[in-house]
């Protein structure tokens, strides 16, 4: 583009370059077919389902808890999210009021995956960009999160721990305690993350002013999540169609202004330091009580169609479903962030050099299971 | 896999409290004989469903066994018939139960706006547009004619006073007569949520698209085109997204064999 008026002296050709399927930078099975005439994006375009596995279609053939541990391998790395959505949009269809213990317990468990969620794009995001040491940093964090979800549920990434009416175990004794020294010391990180690199000069040479898109075009493009809010949108599901138990707690929603990869990395920041306190005072709140309603062993969801979304680590993930009264739903549509984030790319991937591509897709933070469900 | 469903529900059948007859006109075996029996027992010609509900429960052995007659007798059919006589008291509850339930205020307030928003696309669209209004859970719900579809939601976020600026959610239905397609629209300003729906034939199933009113429909129309086999005329680029190219049918619809 920039180029056609060089070209009389200095002469390229354009050429198709194909960045991936298999490419670290790709943060999974995600290929993209680059034209680039010199150093210069001509035109992309993303391909995607190289991970589809028809999860829309197994459900079909399962009941309703059974679908919980497929969930979990959508995003794979905010699994509890995911299993909190499924289980939400059946108790909306149900009208099943969820005991107050199990309530925050959910809350804990996903805001604390959030933050997980979020570690891996501040280390992965940082890797992609050429600085190793935040990885590690970013790692050690997340193993910790990591390990206290193992102790409650017994799995590290694929949790399968909500359940619809609650949740499935109780916390084992000690583990708030555990949560409540993890978030004291979380903050400490925080300031350690900001130091090491918020204020780095090569750091903000890469990402300022890069990918950036406006508002008009985020809501076209159904982006949600981060991904609209750094263009100075107000929009997150937990303000706006209050779910679970978030109006109790006194948090805020940071706002971004310009829509580039600057404010996407900051804002993924400024969330954790939110998530951290609604954990905090979901800990100060909690009580003794049930972790799980009394729901009948087979839950059949009345015939019908509902659809409902949260504000999932990426944006908005929310369950569609159509029953007709069965223990099975007829129709399972999941409505995956990841998908209609990164369709914004071939817009705002063009005219880039080629060295943005990969800052500019991080920023996006998409994953890969999610995209391809 | 159409088959599989059917024969536990043929077994269950005698356990159900229900009248049998108007479960057993389903039963595609003996549908002419079906048909007999049901003019014995209800001479009126109204639907045979409610009529056979309201029967008196001493009344439905016989139906039952004139039904069976009329059938041929087979060793299955007496075995229903048996446990339908067996079944007839408890018929009963199940009808005493059935005074219509008390609509949630909130799905009624769901269908007045769903009615709101038909009115202000019939004046636009004319009559012809809307085919139904109601409510999918608490959410207004548009029944939207086919040929109308892109004009009614491109007047819905056009007009200032509902504004669906935002696509949230688009999925497609594989129902036995028709192929549904189905958004869910947000105004982010006005908070409004609406869910529209159009529906399509199975057969050479056909869409206009939404791609040129909102971006985000580009890939979701590609996922319902080449999961469910909806072509979205008008669409920028009608490709399969997550199969191959090579790849024949379409895997949600419902009789699509997963074990080919």
């Amino acid at each position: 583009m920039a180029l056609t008026d060089e070209t009389d002296v200095v002469r390229t050709e354009e050429m198709l370059l194909n960045v991936g399927p298999q490419h670290p930078s790709t943060h999974g099975v995600f290929r993209m077919v680059v034209k680039i005439s010199g150093e210069t994006i001509l035109e992309a375009e993303p391909v995607i389902g190289y991970l589809h596995r028809g999860t829309e279609k197994l459900a079909e053939n399962l009941q309703y808890t059974q679908i919980i541990p497929y969930t979990d391998r959508l995003d794979y790395v905010s699994a509890m999210l995911n299993n909190y959505s499924l289980v939400h949009t059946v108790e909306e269809a149900l009208g099943i009021a969820i005991p107050d213990r199990a309530e925050y317990i959910r809350v804990i468990t996903m805001e604390l995956n959030r933050l997980a969620s979020h570690l891996i794009f501040f280390g992965t995001y940082l890797l992609d960009l050429g600085a190793m040491t935040p990885f590690l940093y970013a790692f050690e964090e997340r193993e910790k999160i990591i390990d206290m979800f193992n102790e409650l549920c017994g799995a590290r990434i694929t949790f399968n721990y909500m359940r619809i009416g609650g949740v499935k175990y109780d916390t084992p004794p000690g583990w708030l305690e555990q949560v409540d020294a993890f978030v004291k010391r979380m903050k400490g990180e925080m300031v350690k993350y900001r130091n090491l690199v918020t204020g780095n000069e090569i750091f903000l040479a890469r990402v300022r002013g890069v990918g950036k898109y406006t508002t008009e075009q985020a809501l076209g493009h159904g982006m949600s999540g981060i991904n609209l809010r750094c263009t100075g949108y107000n929009w997150d599901l937990r303000k706006k169609k209050p779910y679970s138990i978030y109006d109790r707690f006194d948090w805020e929603v940071p706002l971004g202004k310009n829509g580039d990869c600057w404010d996407r990395y900051i804002l993924h920041m400024e969330e954790m330091e939110q998530s951290l306190r609604i954990v905090e005072q979901a800990l100060q709140q909690i009580q003794p009580g049930p972790v799980l309603a009394k729901v009948p062993k087979l839950i059949r969801v009345p015939a019908g169609e509902y659809y409902s979304g949260i504000e999932g680590t990426r944006g908005e993930l929310g369950f569609y479903i159509v029953s007709d009264g069965k223990d099975k739903p007829y129709r399972l549509k999941i409505r995956r962030p990841s998908f209609e984030n990164l369709q914004i790319l071939p817009i705002i991937l063009k005219g880039v050099p080629v060295g943005d591509m990969v800052a500019i897709l991080g920023s996006i933070d998409p994953v890969l299971g999610e995209v391809g469900a | 896999m159409s088959d599989e469903p059917r024969k536990p529900s043929e077994e269950n059948q005698p356990s159900e409290p229900r009248n049998p007859s108007p479960q057993r006109t389903q039963d595609p075996g003996g549908q002419g004989a079906e048909a007999i029996a049901r003019t014995a027992m209800n001479p009126s010609p109204g639907p045979a469903g409610p009529a056979a509900t309201k029967q008196p429960p001493e009344k439905t052995p016989e139906g039952a066994e004139k039904s069976v007659g009329a059938s041929g007798a087979s060793d299955v059919k007496t075995g229903t018939a048996g446990a339908a006589a067996q079944s007839a008291k408890p018929a009963a509850k199940p009808a005493a139960k059935k005074a219509p339930p008390p609509p949630d205020p909130r799905a009624v307030a769901a269908k007045e706006k769903a009615d709101e928003i038909k009115a202000v696309l019939i004046a636009k669209l004319g009559a012809s547009a809307v085919v139904e209004t109601g409510a999918a859970h608490f959410t207004p719900m548009l029944l939207i004619d086919r040929g109308k579809w892109s004009d009614a939601v491109t007047a819905l976020r056009d007009d200032p006073a509902w504004d669906l600026n935002y696509l949230e959610c688009m999925a497609g239905t594989d129902y036995p007569e028709y192929i549904e397609v189905v958004v869910y629209l947000q105004s982010t300003e006005l908070g409004h949520f609406v869910c529209m729906k159009t529906r399509t034939p199975r057969d050479g199933a056909k869409v206009p698209s939404l791609a040129p009113i909102y971006p985000v429909a580009n890939w979701e129309e590609r996922e319902i085109f080449d999961l469910l086999g909806v072509t979205f005329t008008g669409h920028p680029d009608m490709r399969r997204i997550m199969m191959w190219e090579e790849f024949e049918g379409h895997p949600l619809r419902k009789d699509y064999s997963v074990w080919d």
